[in-house]
């Protein structure tokens, strides 16, 4: 595996992007998009398997930048981390890229989509495989803009609209804490790669570290800041359920699978300096509350992706917990893998339901599906169950693994952990019985999804039912995981929160009449516990007081300027009357030309056809010519 | 006879030929105020080769010789000229052929 | 003396046909006027001991441009006309002011400078000597000269040749 090999992973989308972009034909766009796509991921596969079996190794591609001593490098790193993102997230993308043709078939702006999708997938693998925190964040920074687009997508709606700003601005602010992280790391060690021979970043023993241990604690601080805001952790976690305004391949893609992952593997890539600044127990429990306040939130919600949304950072908290309660970054990992498979086949499941539904979106006015759509049905119970950690799925092996190690660690933080998924699994069970049981209580008949949208669910819930089981224990080994004791309090709570989560809700939801108000959607709960209200009070009043201030500033600039203008504008007359006009267009430029002309109009009267005119001329200039002859001789 | 006679006599005849050709308005007399001048001409060239320094050269008679032969010439030309011009324009009035201006 | 007689009669003959040849209205005169002129001045050249060039000055100009020149009075214009009167009193001004000036500057400097000493012998110019010339030194002015004459004929002919006239009776209904 050569360096512009493993570099044409993320290069191809790019390409495909750049390709895409001026098109207008979607299903053309489509294809090379796909194309591209399926190229990465059969690469992506090859690195894989070259990572499974060799070491991890450094691509070095060409240097960037070269400011006095300091060089930065394009370098790309291959282990089994970054191989197993890349694998997955081509894989995942390729499914999604093809569910994508039939879900946005009839939009005028197909074309336009899969260019972003493209963008996307060539940030987010760049973001995967690079080895330099400069790469790293430009790609963050790409994802981060093809998500805005994305979710923008419709900004015909102004939802939509708003709701792609917030992500921005929201995500922002991470993404400022990463950029502060790089640069606090830049001035302390002078390299932002991440390996490069025992001198990088991530290599240097802690214990005889040049910049002490308080640094450390620094960047990796400023880095979670980063990852937090990109994972949806608790107080930024505010724009990834409004992001559901996006198309729904977009959720599944983005917002479930691959890029709110992007912090979890941003902690997991730099887990050494995490280790180094002893700022794990801070990642476990910020992790923790996430998990559990998005777990109550998802309860009072109705919409159908917005559920999911709230589960999704309720599992990114689990997957914080992961690993800050272990002591490698395997454990968190392996729960982000085996979510992004069940996580995109629950989106995408839900896109498949709201297609087959006239793009309806809440479960209130849904019901009976299960037998109008029976493969959706299917597969989205498989990815319900994953969800839920059901014994041996794929999500129960994961969850264990996070129950074992934060068990060990930190017991309180084990039981808010249990809690947080009993709520999940109680939830799923709210939501499946309210989509799929009784009576279709909506306007329009439901109808199942075509094939193109269907298969890749059929595919994506083999892997959310089997992945944890097949390859799991390889796996976490291969991240460099400690098998660690599995106690019996742990296998019996993970037991006992998913199937009592699940028996839970089948009392609560099975009998009801669900047209009735919900008994546990609770008013904080669908106001989701006042997180935008709180900012509107604070931050927004703040930016309120500050918008008056600098309306006030720009008033006063205006009337400077205004000032500024009279002086100009007089200064301007003066030179428009005295030189221009009088110089220029009277001297200079009009006058020579006024001049000519008149020397013309002179000249022509010489030219006025009188023949014995011209031959008076002649022998006029003869005479001289004679005279001046007889000048030069004398 | 001296040459300063010959001087005199050729360009009195050149005073002449001048005097038709600014004053008549007939282009078959502003040919023959031409021909007038170009006998002044070879006069000139005559009367200088029999007074000048070098006569064995033969420079006057031949260059009297060219100058009759492209006279002869320039009257074939320009008298056929003057019957296009008659012919197009109906005229041969100097002051009537006045398209070579700005109109 | 006998010389000077010569030259007073001839040259008095040749400034009468020039005045005559420019002065007169009706243009038959005038082109009777100019050959006296040439005459004259043929006379002159054999004063002068150009005899062949006083020759070839009767036949080209007395024989041939005189002819010539019949010819195209006789094809543009009657032989008098209203068209015949002279210039106005502007022109008039105009053409005696330089037809005086000229003579006058081009004289200046053979009438300020004195008489040039007159060569002791008379020169030779036979034709035999003017033919050996022509056929040695001038060689090429000469078949230049040939070929500018061919030039003058066909551009003279293709010049005067007026428009292509359709063949009678074509254009005419029968």
């Amino acid at each position: 595996m050569s360096a512009s090999t493993l570099a044409l992973i993320p290069c191809l989308p790019l390409l495909a992007a750049l390709c895409t972009a001026g098109m207008r034909n979607g299903r053309r766009a489509a294809a090379v998009a796909i194309g591209a796509l399926a190229m990465s991921a059969l690469l992506a596969l090859w690195a894989l398997s070259q990572a499974w079996t060799g070491d991890a190794q450094v691509f070095p591609l060409a240097d960037w930048l070269s400011v006095g001593g300091t060089r930065i490098t394009f370098s790309l790193r291959l282990d089994a981390l970054s191989a197993l993102m890349a694998s997955m997230v081509t894989f995942v993308g390729l499914l999604i890229f093809i569910f994508s043709t039939g879900y946005m078939a009839h939009d005028p702006r197909c074309a336009r989509f899969f260019c972003y999708l493209s963008l996307f997938a060539a940030g987010m693998l760049g973001l995967v495989l690079s080895n330099n925190l400069l790469l790293l964040f430009m790609s963050w920074e790409i994802v981060g803009l093809a998500s805005y687009l994305l979710i923008g997508f419709w900004f015909h709606k102004p939802s939509a609209a708003a709701a792609g700003k917030k992500a921005f601005i929201v995500t922002r602010l991470g993404d400022l804490g990463l950029l502060l992280g790089l640069l606090v790391a830049f001035t302390q060690t002078g390299t932002l790669e991440l390996y490069a021979g025992g001198a990088g970043l991530l290599e240097k023993d802690p214990g005889t570290l040049v910049w002490g241990v308080g640094a450390a604690k620094l960047v990796s601080l400023l880095l979670f800041v980063g990852a937090a805001g990109k994972s949806g952790q608790v107080p930024l976690h505010v724009w990834l359920p409004d992001a559901m305004e996006g198309p729904t391949p977009v959720s599944a893609l983005i917002h479930a699978a691959t890029m709110v992952a992007a912090g979890v593997f941003l902690v997991a890539r730099t887990f050494p300096l995490f280790e180094a600044g002893g700022t794990l127990p801070l990642v476990a429990w910020t992790g923790g509350v996430t998990a559990l306040i998005a777990a109550l939130i998802a309860l009072g919600q109705f919409d159908i992706k917005r559920i999911l949304a709230y589960s999704t950072v309720s599992q990114l908290g689990l997957m914080m917990v992961g690993l800050g309660a272990a002591t490698t970054g395997a454990i968190g990992m392996y729960h982000l893998f085996t979510h992004a498979y069940f996580k995109a086949l629950l989106f995408l499941g839900a896109g498949s339901i709201s297609h087959g539904c006239h793009h309806e979106q809440d479960i209130r006015k849904m019901g009976g599906i299960a037998r109008a759509m029976p493969v959706t049905t299917a597969a989205y119970l498989c990815g319900a169950l994953a969800l839920v950690a059901f014994p041996y799925t794929s999500g129960y092996f994961s969850k264990d693994a996070v129950l074992v190690a934060v068990y060990g660690a930190d017991r309180p933080l084990f039981y808010l952990c249990a809690f947080s998924s009993l709520l999940t699994a109680l939830y799923v069970t709210r939501q499946c019985v309210y989509v799929f049981a009784g009576a279709h209580r909506g306007a329009h008949a439901p109808h199942e999804s075509p094939a193109v949208m269907t298969v890749p669910l059929v595919i994506l819930a083999v892997f959310a039912l089997g992945m944890g089981g097949l390859f799991g224990g390889a796996l976490q080994a291969k991240l460099g995981a400690i098998h660690a004791a599995h106690p019996f309090p742990v296998i019996a709570t993970s037991w006992a929160v998913a199937l009592g989560g699940m028996l839970l809700g089948w009392v609560i939801y099975s009998g009801r009449d669900l047209r009735a108000p919900d008994p546990l959607a609770l008013v904080p709960l669908q106001r989701k516990l006042w997180f935008d209200e709180l900012y509107a009070a604070t931050a927004g009043r703040l930016w309120s007081g500050l918008t008056a201030l600098a309306v006030l500033l720009q008033e006063m600039v205006a009337a400077l300027a205004e000032l500024v203008q009279e002086l100009a504008q007089a200064t301007g007359q003066f030179f428009s009357r005295s030189v221009d006009g009088r110089l220029i267009d009277q001297l200079a430029v009009d006058g020579l030309a006024r001049r000519f002309h008149e020397g013309g109009r002179a000249a022509v009267r010489f030219q006025s056809g009188f023949l014995p005119g011209y031959l008076r001329w002649v022998v006029l200039g003869t005479l001289l010519g004679g005279l001046f002859v007889h000048w030069l001789l004398t | 006879m001296t040459l300063n006679h010959y001087l005199v006599l050729s360009a009195i005849l050149l005073g002449i030929g001048l005097l038709g050709v600014l004053t008549r308005r007939n282009i078959i007399v502003v040919l023959f105020s031409i021909e007038i001048l170009f006998n002044a001409a070879n006069l000139n060239f005559i009367a200088f080769w029999r007074f000048g320094p070098n006569p064995e050269a033969l420079m006057g008679p031949m260059f009297a010789l060219f100058a009759i032969a492209v006279a002869a010439a320039e009257v074939a030309v320009g008298l056929a000229l003057v019957i296009a011009v008659y012919r197009h324009f109906k005229t041969v009035d100097l002051e009537k052929l006045d398209t070579l201006r700005e109109p | 003396m006998i010389e000077g007689v010569a030259f007073y009669i001839l040259s008095t003959v040749a400034v009468l046909g020039a005045l005559l040849a420019v002065s007169r209205r009706n243009l038959v005169h005038g082109v009777f006027a100019l050959l006296l002129f040439f005459a004259a001045l043929s006379g002159l050249f054999v004063m002068l001991m150009a005899d062949y060039v006083a020759a070839v000055q009767v036949l080209v100009y007395v024989g041939a441009v005189g002819i010539l020149q019949l010819f195209a009075i006789m094809l543009t214009e009657h032989v008098t006309g209203d068209d015949l009167r002279r210039l106005g009193a502007r022109g008039w001004f105009w053409g005696l002011m330089l037809a005086v000036a000229l003579p006058v500057v081009l004289l200046l400097p053979p009438l300020l400078n004195g008489e040039p000493p007159v060569p002791p012998a008379a020169p030779q110019s036979t034709a035999r000597q003017l033919g050996s010339q022509l056929m040695e030194h001038y060689v090429v002015p000469l078949e230049v000269l040939a070929l500018l004459l061919t030039g003058a004929l066909i551009g003279a002919v293709a010049v005067a040749h007026g428009p292509e006239k359709d063949p009678p009776g074509k254009d005419r209904p029968a």
